[in-house]
């Protein structure tokens, strides 16, 4: 284990952890749009996530498309989902108690799972479009993880766009802020939530789709992105939406650091003790409570 | 009267259930063997869960802990597996105490999802300490053929579990712990701590699965970190508290009963649909059928609230 730690390493690590946090952070924004907006933390993030890579993945195997054309063929796609779920399912418990909503979403999420496993069984599928690793210097930047990281800040800042200078941007800001006060100045909060939720499937999936490209996908690979899209949420501070990219950028660097100090094998754990340590230290996030 | 009757009707199916082994096939302990597994399962999820609140995505932690603590006790210090199985509860407990400190302070759903990943950081861990937990080979125990005494002590922790649940339920601790589930800023309010409250009902929630874990190594004889820290193992307790009826004490019982023998009858023929259709029930139940069966009928049938 006596690996002497060379700054070039650790310089390799830093890109790679920023690299990847983009991802993460684009992924959580949906979560955290949907649990400013509705109150409801979406245990169906993940698989929808997962839905997005399979879309990419049968329009890249299927119609020969490049795959990164198909990034905003899925992003509609899940769209579309997200708008029928939402539709149909969630809205009915926007004003639940916290259970239902956990239920609800948790037992949607297995649906989507197990529908996946039995309609595409649970073999590993990739979609090998572009590999190895362009050189930058002292460093080896992998190709397909550089295209990802460009599409997710363009996409993140996109979203940011739209939420800043629109006029619906700034009606599900103004709903995420107090939904009373944004009802009596007659914003369609129904109308909000539907869109909010679309939005934020598009973005898993976008995330989805990227990933197709970098590794093998299957019907669960979506849980553990559940899990870190909330912990980036934790980390930037519930409702704050500038805090899922800190938190994101945050969470690729520490998995990263963990990958070279301890093993791969640890960086999960060394991601859930960040969580645990977040939430005993300053619970409220480390850019602080809900603003917008 | 009706009291004295439904004693007397618990009494006669505990016997029934104790001289079962001596007339049964080995497949028929085995099947109810697994029944009182699950009743243990789903009605330790349930107090946290059902009467509590809180949702817990990650109770299968709690087994899996069980399981490796009993199984390593057993095969590398030669305990006796009773005793064994007993820390198994005793580690999963502490393994409670470790993560409801943090994760039970807040309100929200921030416990739920420190639960999901629970399961996966766990199994990592196992994994990595190889030398100690034999990695992804698994943990071989010595062999011993125990399946009448571990049907015995199953049964017994399963009936510990039901019988906890309905001194919760009719004791003040309960009635606290439900005022917290429906409104937790009032709990507070009235001058409950509601964070030892939590804390103590997510320990209790955590010994039941530990001692199944732990009694499901020594009977297997042989675990590893997919078989005893499955994702669907907390599906499956989750589906059947909340189809029985979450927050009651029989719920639980019922689920595991009906959904087990449902399962062994007629989704073993088509396996892959049956987690589909689990998803399916966790949506229909919540959207439709919130108490579940128990629910409907003691609302239907005017039952006491501490059933």
């Amino acid at each position: 284990m006596n690996v002497v730690i060379t700054p070039t390493m650790v310089g390799q690590v830093i890109i790679s952890g920023l690299l990847s946090g983009a991802l993460y952070s684009m992924v959580a924004l949906g979560l955290a749009l949907i649990f400013g907006v509705m109150r409801i933390i979406n245990v169906a993030h993940g698989p929808l996530l997962m839905l997005g890579a399979y879309t990419t993945y049968f329009l890249y195997s299927g119609l020969g498309l490049n795959p990164y054309l198909t990034v905003p063929v899925s992003m509609l796609v899940l769209f579309g989902v997200g708008l029928l779920l939402e539709r149909t399912l969630i809205f009915r418990v926007v004003d639940a108690p916290e259970l239902s909503s956990l239920l609800l979403t948790f037992g949607i999420s297995i649906a989507l799972v197990n529908a996946t496993q039995l309609a595409f069984t649970s073999d590993l599928r990739a979609v090998e479009y572009l590999t190895g690793s362009w050189l930058v210097g002292p460093f080896a930047v992998s190709k397909p993880r550089v295209i990802a990281f460009a599409f997710a800040v363009g996409l993140t800042g996109l979203a940011f766009v739209f939420l800043k200078y629109t006029r619906t941007g700034k009606a599900i800001r103004a709903t995420s802020q107090s939904r009373e006060v944004a009802m009596v100045c007659g914003i369609d909060v129904g109308r909000i939530h539907l869109l909010t939720f679309g939005l934020a499937s598009a973005l898993a999936a976008a995330g989805g789709a990227l990933i197709a490209v970098i590794v093998a996908i299957q019907p669960e690979m979506g849980q553990v992105w559940t899990f870190k899209s909330f912990l980036v949420i934790v980390l930037g501070g519930a409702g704050n939406y500038p805090g899922a990219l800190v938190g994101g950028m945050l969470l690729g660097l520490v998995e990263q650091l963990a990958s070279l100090f301890l093993t791969t094998q640890l960086s999960e754990v060394v991601a859930y003790v960040l969580l645990v340590l977040v939430l005993l230290v300053r619970p409220t996030g480390l850019l602080g409570g809900r603003q917008t | 009267m009706k009291r004295a009757g439904a004693l007397a009707l618990i009494a006669l199916a505990l016997a029934a259930l104790a001289i079962y082994p001596a007339f049964a096939t080995g497949y028929g302990v085995r099947a109810v063997l697994q029944i009182f597994m699950w009743i243990a399962l789903a009605g330790s999820w349930n107090v946290i869960s059902g009467l509590t609140g809180y949702v817990s995505f990650g109770h299968v932690a709690f087994f899996g802990m069980g399981a490796y603590t009993g199984g390593l006790l057993i095969a590398k210090t030669g305990w006796p597996w009773p005793l064994a199985a007993l820390g198994g509860a005793a580690a999963a407990g502490l393994l409670a105490l470790a993560i409801g400190g943090p994760c039970l302070r807040l309100r929200g759903p921030y416990f739920a999802i420190a639960m999901l990943g629970l399961n996966e950081v766990l199994r990592a861990l196992v994994s990595y300490f190889e030398g100690l937990t034999g990695g992804g080979n698994g943990l071989s125990l010595p062999t011993l053929d125990a399946t009448v005494p571990i049907y015995y002590a199953m049964g017994l922790t399963a009936a510990a579990v039901t019988a906890g649940t309905y001194l919760i339920l009719s004791s003040r601790f309960g009635l606290r712990l439900m005022t917290i589930r429906e409104d937790e800023v009032a709990a507070e309010a009235m001058g409950i701590d509601t964070f030892s409250h939590k804390l103590v009902a997510f320990l209790l929630s955590a010994l039941g699965p530990g001692l199944a874990g732990a009694l499901t190594a020594r009977d297997q004889g042989y675990i590893e970190p997919l078989s005893v820290f499955p994702l669907a193992t907390t599906i499956t307790m989750i589906v059947m508290a909340l189809f029985g009826g979450k927050g009651t004490v029989w719920g639980p019982v019922l689920g595991a009963a009906v959904l087990f023998i449902a399962q062994e009858m007629v989704w073993a023929r088509y396996p892959y649909v049956h987690p589909l259709l689990f998803g399916a029930i966790i949506v229909a139940v919540v959207l439709a059928m919130p108490r579940g069966v128990l629910g409907l009928l003691q609302l239907k049938f005017r039952l006491p609230r501490t059933i």
